[in-house]
């Protein structure tokens, strides 16, 4: 039985479809990221499993039993939000109790939940101050607090670290998967943050328009993508996609003389003179000396050092291509090279369909 | 220095506003002052100077503690009320349903038209003979005779308070409604995950918001029914038996009835010093309400 499910889901605001048709099912303690652009509908998603927008047709399902119509406060879910949406005039330690007050649960052992959820937090010693007097990682420190001392069955969260600065999102990101692998509870988190994405999720659903693009571990939605919007949305810099064409086994770069070979799994699929986008991850990228296969020949345009790489961009005949090296690669500036990769790393798409091959 | 130049070009710029100011604010209240230590009629010159004999004579007349009560009475009830209905409404008005646009307009209506008009109006309904409130009330077996509604001393202040309210409610409602498109919808969502009901939801979701706006609402009607005159000339000019005689109908009377210039201007001076406090007061208020919002 799943934890949640989630059953072609449909959501239509007037005579807009905002979410056309969503299925996911969710084992207990995974960890799913909702990842895509603004205005995909993710949040739209994440309030109908929390109750707080109604799907227009479709089934939810927590721990087996459909919630539709059921109150939020009754669905066994706790949520926290990009905006932290503290109640201003309580202490940290009433908003963090306060699912718990209102349900009735007695002082003493509210006292104790709240207690516990602030030591996991760190926020032991803001107890008594009011949300205005907290920094911006204080308070959604609070707002998870809030959702913890609850104990639900799934935890909702709504892009929560969307406003903070970098380094205190890095610092929460770290300390949100603490948390995850500690209480081993389920987790719906809604993101546009691929890197979030990456880090945190047993598995991502890319979202796009209210359809999912694909629904799978990181490691497939990184190696594996199953569209050209997955391949790239996922991945910075992002994918490099050539334009080819089939030519008698071999894939024929647009505007270059340079060829690929067509790997052999895809030669049934892929006809003759069929047009083909070529992705390859700039991390899939080396210099090579000699012409090994298979390899294209590129003119340096762009050196960028970042620190643990070299980030160049390189021009294939008249088409754009980014390779991540060793810092201590050699490539410079307007300079003729050959980059080289394993056969394994071509990802090959339908340009008419944006599906993968 | 760079400011000087400033300084006296904001001063010149100022200084048509304030021969304004003076001439029509600062120089008849400078008269009035004057004229509240001498025993001057309304017509013919001077009078003699008599120190603080009106102010005494005043401050210590059963009549002006009897106003006193009547003001604080009406200021109080229809003010408690108008926020109350206020709040109300604009919880109401903040709900979806089909409609709403056309009621939030209607509801401005009673506060847009001018009080001679709602005086009028509410007198039709307390009519005596033929009043709209003794028709209702009679057939609902309320009542077994019609009533003379403004006419009694018991219930014309009452009756005055409802007409007061049904007009001034709306400015509370709007204010309301106002404050509340600034209550932030994560959490108002946060406290139905959190399963907070209506009360407590009002409490600690929207009250934090609606505090400030609705000070500011109590300050400007607690001010404005402490000098309240209009509606009550129209409906019962400060009768029966001086049951609806408010501070400044007994300005209005002290000075133009009875024509006693100097005794009316002392009243009115007695007044605008107790307004002042109470403005000074509610500022205080205002601005210790907002600063535990933010
Ligand atoms: N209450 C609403 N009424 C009408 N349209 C809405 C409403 N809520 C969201 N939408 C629309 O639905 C789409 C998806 O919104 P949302 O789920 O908030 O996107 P995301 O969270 O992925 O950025 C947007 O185009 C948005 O304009
Ligand atoms: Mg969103």
């Amino acid at each position: 039985m799943s934890a949640l499910e989630i059953r072609n889901v449909r959501k239509n605001y007037g005579s807009v479809e905002t979410l056309k048709g969503i299925d996911i099912a969710l084992q207990s303690g995974e960890f799913l990221v909702l990842l895509g652009s603004s205005g995909c509908g993710k949040s739209t998603l994440l309030n109908i499993i929390a109750g707080l927008a109604e799907a227009t047709s479709g089934d939810v399902l927590i721990g087996g039993r459909s919630i539709l119509g059921v109150h939020p406060k009754n669905r066994d879910i706790a949520m926290v939000f990009q905006s932290y949406a503290l109640y201003p005039n309580l202490t940290v330690r009433r908003n963090i109790g306060f699912g718990l007050e209102m349900r009735g649960v007695a002082a003493d052992d509210r006292e104790k939940a709240v207690n516990e959820a602030a030591r996991l937090l760190q926020i032991e010693a803001l107890l008594d101050r009011k949300p205005s007097q907290l920094s911006g990682g204080q308070r959604q420190r609070v707002a998870i607090g809030r959702a913890l001392v609850r104990k639900p069955q799934v935890f909702l969260f709504d892009e929560p670290l969307s406003n903070l600065d970098a380094k205190l999102r890095l610092e929460m990101r770290t300390e949100l998967k603490r948390l995850h692998q500690m209480l081993q509870t389920t987790v719906v988190y809604v993101t546009h943050d691929q890197i979030e994405a990456m880090t945190l999720a047993t598995r991502i659903a890319v979202m796009r328009d209210g359809i999912i693009e694909q629904l799978g571990t990181p490691e497939e939605i990184y190696n594996e993508p199953a569209t050209l919007y997955v391949a790239g949305f996922v991945g910075a810099p992002s994918m490099n996609m050539l334009q080819s064409t089939v030519e008698g086994g071999t894939l024929a770069i647009d505007g270059s003389p340079a060829r690929l070979p067509l790997p052999a799994r895809f030669s049934k699929a892929i006809g003759n003179g069929a047009r083909v986008v070529v992705g390859i991850r700039p991390e899939a990228l080396r210099v090579a000396a000699g012409a090994a296969e298979p390899s294209l020949p590129v003119e340096i345009e762009v050196v960028e050092l970042t620190g643990p790489e070299l980030v160049a961009t390189a021009r294939v005949g008249t088409q754009r291509l980014t390779a991540c090296l060793p810092p201590a690669a050699r490539v410079s500036k307007g300079q003729a090279s050959i980059f080289a990769f394993g056969e394994d790393a071509m990802r090959l798409f339908d340009p008419d369909t944006g599906k993968a091959f | 220095m760079s400011g000087t130049w400033m300084t006296t070009r904001a001063w010149l710029l100022m200084l048509p506003l304030l021969v304004v100011m003076v001439a029509v604010i600062g120089w008849p209240l400078v008269d009035t002052v004057n004229l509240s230590f001498t025993d001057a009629k309304l017509v013919g010159t001077g009078g003699n100077y008599v120190g603080f004999d009106n102010y005494t004579n005043m401050l210590s007349s059963s009549n002006f503690s009897r106003t006193l009560i009547t003001t604080t009475l009406f200021a109080v009830i229809s003010v408690a009320a108008e926020m109350v209905i206020g709040v109300l409404a604009a919880l109401l008005l903040n709900q979806q349903f089909h409609g709403r646009a056309v009621l939030r307009a209607l509801m401005i209506l009673p506060w847009a038209l001018p009080t001679v008009v709602n005086a009028t109006l509410w007198r039709l309904i307390y009519n005596p003979e033929y009043g709209a409130l003794n028709a209702a009330l009679t057939q609902l077996h309320l009542i077994d005779a019609y009533r003379s509604w403004l006419g009694e001393p018991g219930t014309a202040l009452a009756a005055l308070i409802v007409a007061d309210c049904w007009k001034n409610f709306p400015l509370v409602a709007l204010i309301a409604l106002a404050a509340l498109q600034a209550v932030p919808r994560d959490i108002t969502a946060a406290s139905l995950v959190d399963g907070a009901g209506a009360f407590n939801r009002f409490r600690f979701v929207i009250l934090p918001y609606l505090a400030g706006p609705l000070m500011v609402a109590l300050v400007l009607r607690t001010i404005e029914a402490f000098k309240v005159f209009d509606i009550i000339w129209v409906m019962t000019r400060g009768g029966p038996a001086n049951s609806t005689r408010t501070l400044s109908i007994l300005v209005y009377q002290e000075a133009f009835s009875f024509q006693r210039a100097g005794s009316g201007a002392s009243l009115a001076l007695i007044v605008t010093l107790l307004v002042t406090v109470l403005a000074v007061a509610y500022a205080a208020l205002v601005r210790k309400t907002a600063g535990s919002a933010a």
